[in-house]
């Protein structure tokens, strides 16, 4: 940990705006003249309307306008996929190819009115014959074509996979389920949209305003310039705001139509059928391995549904792809069509369902050899990257396995499941690897010292919970050598520098480097200031010679020459030094990827077999730590996050219409405080300077990937009960 | 060489420099008309949804200890009103079904949810919000103990919890973990800071006694 800031356990600089209500989020902006919209979802999952009757709507009080495909929006283009969900505009024809579609957006003076008008809008509809499940959609699964959202090889081959099988002494084959769920983030999408002229603002749930920015541009037909998003906050997302959705262009339509700028809060309900899901996911997996438990060949299957108006397959596979060193492999995604709203990343996408499958197939095989779980994984831990046989940037799983396995006592499991018991409580033990590829994307940052001494960090990337703020100060205090206390952050504004996403774990990596490499920057031209400077008392050194701490340059070989930042500044009349800073990731010569280790305890009650949690434990692999107070908490989200995704989640759906049967929070579980057992995170925390210039690497999706499978495998371990579909109710242990 | 800017081809558009005055027009026939004079002579609506309310009703609550009065919509909810006509965006909507405990207020002093209450139905009632919760500048004793203890990652659940946690250690001063687990249960936390939640709560309990 450096003094001056970097792994810090720093309370978050926004904290006490969040704790009294200060903390401004989308909805909370109120434009002069605002009006509120609310759409009209499609009752029907599969058709076309028959008619639109928007009369009653148009007539009822405080009306301004309301908005269908009638109104034949001129839309310039396509955005382009990824990060614009669909390839089809919103309003674009009377076709229907989800319940919950947007039909109509009303819009009028006050919200009461808005939803009033909205239930008056009468659709007619001639109803399809919709494809209501995947399940149903599975006889017609295909492999994808690669372009949009196909961005990953559907089909790898390693070696000799079928010959390989057939040699395999040991052999386990099965197939694994995952549910439909959903990010259900508590802040729902809200967009307000204004224009002056030609030029729209949009205040907008983003988890990327300099992305979604260039794609409403492409909507629009205007330059990028014209276009300004703004998100500071993101009151949570977890995916569901990686993507422009339908409510964003729709509003700024009707800005534009209306002269006035219009704000529209989406429903809960259309949260969970409008702005994606994690799709459900059916995958078969075969291994063959030696005796020793060395792994000869692994086969993931994997089929996912879609919908009508996107292709989005889920790379289940490279967990099996990317994770043990397996000479042998065959991987296959699929995609099946379904009458329910587009998929989208969701937290972890992928990794999440892929490693569920994996890790419980290696659990199978441990059972099989008689072996133990850890030290299976140990003896196939892939010391290059086994499908590229490139050296990783830095890699500490073997540690994970070692500390994490010492720290929560694995060594008292038993291996025969259904023995231990305490009480009524059968008690299991399960684990799982974790592994997920580090993603990096280009960004920009300035950072500004200033007469008074004072920083500002200016960066359009936004905070979503993960202490992006506050890690991007200690960033670049620690750069700077001053104190976090003086250094301010402005960020989710397209106006400012272009910064990075706020998904895929991309922020402190991309991010974090670009705000080190201006603060850098600035630190250099100080420097250069100072000594270049008659009037400096460090005059005539040379640049390396400089240090700085606590905001004072100063001579290395005597402290006791320099002055401060602000002193140097004030004399020269810099205000403020500028430092840039452009980080664009370059071509590796190694992999890059995040580790790490999951243990879990479960106690299960014989009589009515509800799955507790009651003890889970993980290390993480994910660099350098940059501030261990909301790294742990961001850490244990993801991990009870994935415990709901274990243990409850799941978005139902009408078997005939494919609808969501209750798309309400009050249904779609989710942890709650009274679910939460003991959950402890280690870090390695080991810089991993080879990925880029700060070392550090993402951590909101490693925190969540391998959990569900290590509490399935608990789940084993106390019942001898192998539950492949998730989630792993009471009914389905029964 | 700019093309023009998407809209809806279907009207015209609006343009011009009183952009208030065009949508008269730009929407057609009276009915914007009449949505601007801001009165409902709306037509019957041919279909089953309920009949629009012609008229707001006048209501006053004492809010964080202001009285506040104004002609209310006897649709809207409690936290409508109080985000939308004073402009108190403390509590927040995450779910307006009573699911998940961000619009959390107290209402003389016990916990309730301002997305299912109407504010009409609550005349002459006494509201505090997470604004009201600091006291000269001060922050109670649970808002410091939140933030200390990271008891939130986005904070769009925070106001709710903080003001849940205030209207709890008043139902229940000494509160053990497990009760406070059970007892801030109604308030969703999708980011899943319960842990911190509960330190934070048991610290702010601690202090309090
Ligand atoms: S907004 Fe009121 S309970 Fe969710
Ligand atoms: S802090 Fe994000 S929902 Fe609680």
């Amino acid at each position: 940990m450096s003094e001056q800031g970097i792994g810090a356990a720093l309370t978050r600089v926004e904290a006490r705006d969040k704790v009294t209500g200060a903390a401004r989020y989308t909805a909370d902006v109120v434009l002069p003249g605002m009006a509120y919209a609310a759409l009209v979802s499609s009752q029907v999952s599969a058709g076309r309307l028959r008619s639109l009757d928007v009369s009653a709507a148009k007539a009822a009080p405080g009306v301004l306008g309301v908005f269908s495909h009638l109104d034949r929006p001129t839309w310039h283009r396509v955005p382009a996929i990824p990060y614009f969900g669909e390839t089809r505009m919103p309003f674009s024809d009377d076709r229907i190819h989800h319940a919950g579609q947007h039909i109509a957006i009303v819009v009028a003076s006050t919200r009461q009115q808005a939803a009033h008008a909205a239930a008056l809008v009468k659709a007619e509809y001639e109803a399809g014959k919709p494809v209501p499940t995947l399940e149903k959609a599975l006889p017609s699964a295909y492999v994808a074509a690669q372009g949009n959202y196909v961005n990953f090889p559907q089909e790898t081959v390693r070696g000799t996979p079928e010959e390989a099988l057939a040699g395999s002494p040991v052999r386990v084959k099965a197939e694994y389920r995952t549910a439909l769920i959903s990010h259900a983030p508590i802040e729902p999408s809200v967009t307000t949209a204004t224009w002056e002229g030609d030029e729209l603002t949009l205040y907008d749930t983003s988890q990327a305003v300099v992305v979604h920015r260039g794609l409403v541009a492409t909507a629009f037909g205007l330059p990028e310039d014209k276009v300004r998003l703004v998100c500071p906050l993101i009151g949570g997302a977890f995916g569901a705001k990686t993507h422009v959705w339908g409510h964003t262009l729709l509003v700024a339509l009707a800005a534009r139509r209306l002269g006035r700028p219009v704000q529209v809060v989406i429903t809960r309900k259309q949260m969970f059928t409008t702005t994606g899901h994690q799709p459900p996911t059916v995958q078969r997996i075969e291994i063959g391995a030696e005796r020793d438990g060395r792994l000869r060949v692994i086969t993931h299957d994997s089929t996912n549904s879609t919908s009508f108006v996107a292709e989005r397959p889920e790379n289940t596979v490279l967990s099996s792809v990317a994770t043990y060193a397996v000479p042998n492999l065959r991987t296959r995604v699929r995609l099946a069509r379904m009458n329910f709203g587009t998929p989208t990343a969701m937290r972890t996408p992928g990794d999440g369902p892929g490693s569920f499958a994996l890790e419980c197939a290696l659990d199978e095989l441990a059972h099989e050899l008689g072996a133990d779980p850890v030290e299976l994984r140990r003896r196939n831990h892939a010391d290059v990257h086994p499908q590229s046989g490139k050296p990783w940037s830095g890699k500490n799983l073997l540690e994970c396995y070692r500390i994490g396995a010492e720290r929560f006592g694995w060594h008292r499991r038993d291996r025969r499941p259904g023995t231990r018991r305490e009480g009524n409580d059968l008690i299991g033990y399960g684990m799982a690897t974790a592994r997920r590829v580090e993603h990096h994307r280009a960004a920009e940052s300035t950072v500004d010292i200033r007469t008074d001494g004072g920083v500002v960090v200016r960066t359009a990337t936004q905070d979503i919970g993960g202490g992006t703020l506050t890690t991007m100060i200690q960033v670049a205090a620690d750069a700077l050598g001053v104190a976090p206390d003086k250094v301010t952050i402005t960020v989710g504004d397209t106006d400012l520098p272009p910064g990075a996403p706020t998904f895929g774990s991309i922020t402190s990596g991309s991010n974090g480097s670009a705000v080190r490499l201006a603060a850098q920057d600035a630190r250099g031209a100080a420097i250069r200031l100072a000594v270049g400077d008659k009037g400096s008392p460090l005059h005539g050194l040379a640049e390396d010679a400089v240090d700085v701490r606590d905001g004072r340059l100063f001579a290395k070989a005597d402290p006791r020459r320099g002055e401060t930042y602000a002193v140097l500044l004030t004399r020269n009349r810099v205000n403020p030094l500028r430092g840039n800073g452009k980080y664009s990731p370059a071509e590796s010569q190694y992999e890059t990827s995040t580790f790490g280790a999951h243990f879990t305890e479960v106690r299960i009650d014989r009589d009515l077999p509800r799955v507790r949690v009651v003890r889970h434990l993980a290390v993480i692999d994910c660099g350098i730590v940059l501030n261990t107070k909301t790294a742990r908490n961001q850490a244990q989200g993801g991990i009870i996050g994935s415990i709901g995704v274990a243990l409850m989640e799941e978005l139902r759906q009408d078997p005939v219409s494919g609808r969501a049967l209750a798309p309400a929070l009050t249904d779609y579980h989710v942890p709650v405080n009274a679910d939460i057992g003991q959950i402890d995170v280690h870090f390695v925390n080991k810089p991993d300077h080879n990925s880029n210039p700060l070392g550090a690497k993402g951590l909101g999706e490693i925190c969540s990937i391998g959990v569900s499978a290590a509490v399935a495998n608990a789940v084993f371990n106390a019942t001898g009960r192998r539950i492949r579909d998730l989630p792993i109710t009471p009914r389905r242990l029964l | 060489m700019r093309e023009k800017a998407s809209t809806f081809a279907g009207e015209p558009e609006p343009s011009g420099p009183n952009r208030r005055t065009v949508l008269v027009g730009a929407v057609g026939a009276g009915v914007a008309g009449t949505a601007l004079a801001g009165v409902g002579v709306g037509l019957a609506a041919p279909t089953t949804a309920p009949p629009a309310p012609q008229e707001t009703l006048p209501v006053t609550l004492t809010v964080n200890g202001v009285r506040r009065s104004a002609p209310v919509d006897p649709r809207a909810s409690l936290l409508d009103t109080l985000r939308d006509q004073w402009g108190l965006t403390g509590p927040k909507k995450g779910c307006d079904q009573g699911a998940c405990g961000a619009c959390t207020m107290l209402l003389d002093g016990t916990r309730v949810l301002s997305c299912i209450s109407l504010a009409v139905l609550h005349d002459g009632q006494e509201i505090t919000t997470v604004e009201g919760l600091v006291a000269k500048g001060e922050m109670h004793p649970v808002q410091r103990a939140f933030a200390e203890r990271d008891g939130f990652q986005c904070g769009f659940c925070t106001s709710g919890q903080v003001t849940s946690a205030v209207g709890l250690l008043k139902e229940n001063p000494r509160p053990s973990r497990a009760e406070i687990s059970e007892l801030m249960s109604g308030n969703l936390c999708r980011c899943a800071a319960y842990s911190n939640i509960v330190d934070a709560v048991a610290d702010a309990a601690r202090g309090e006694r």
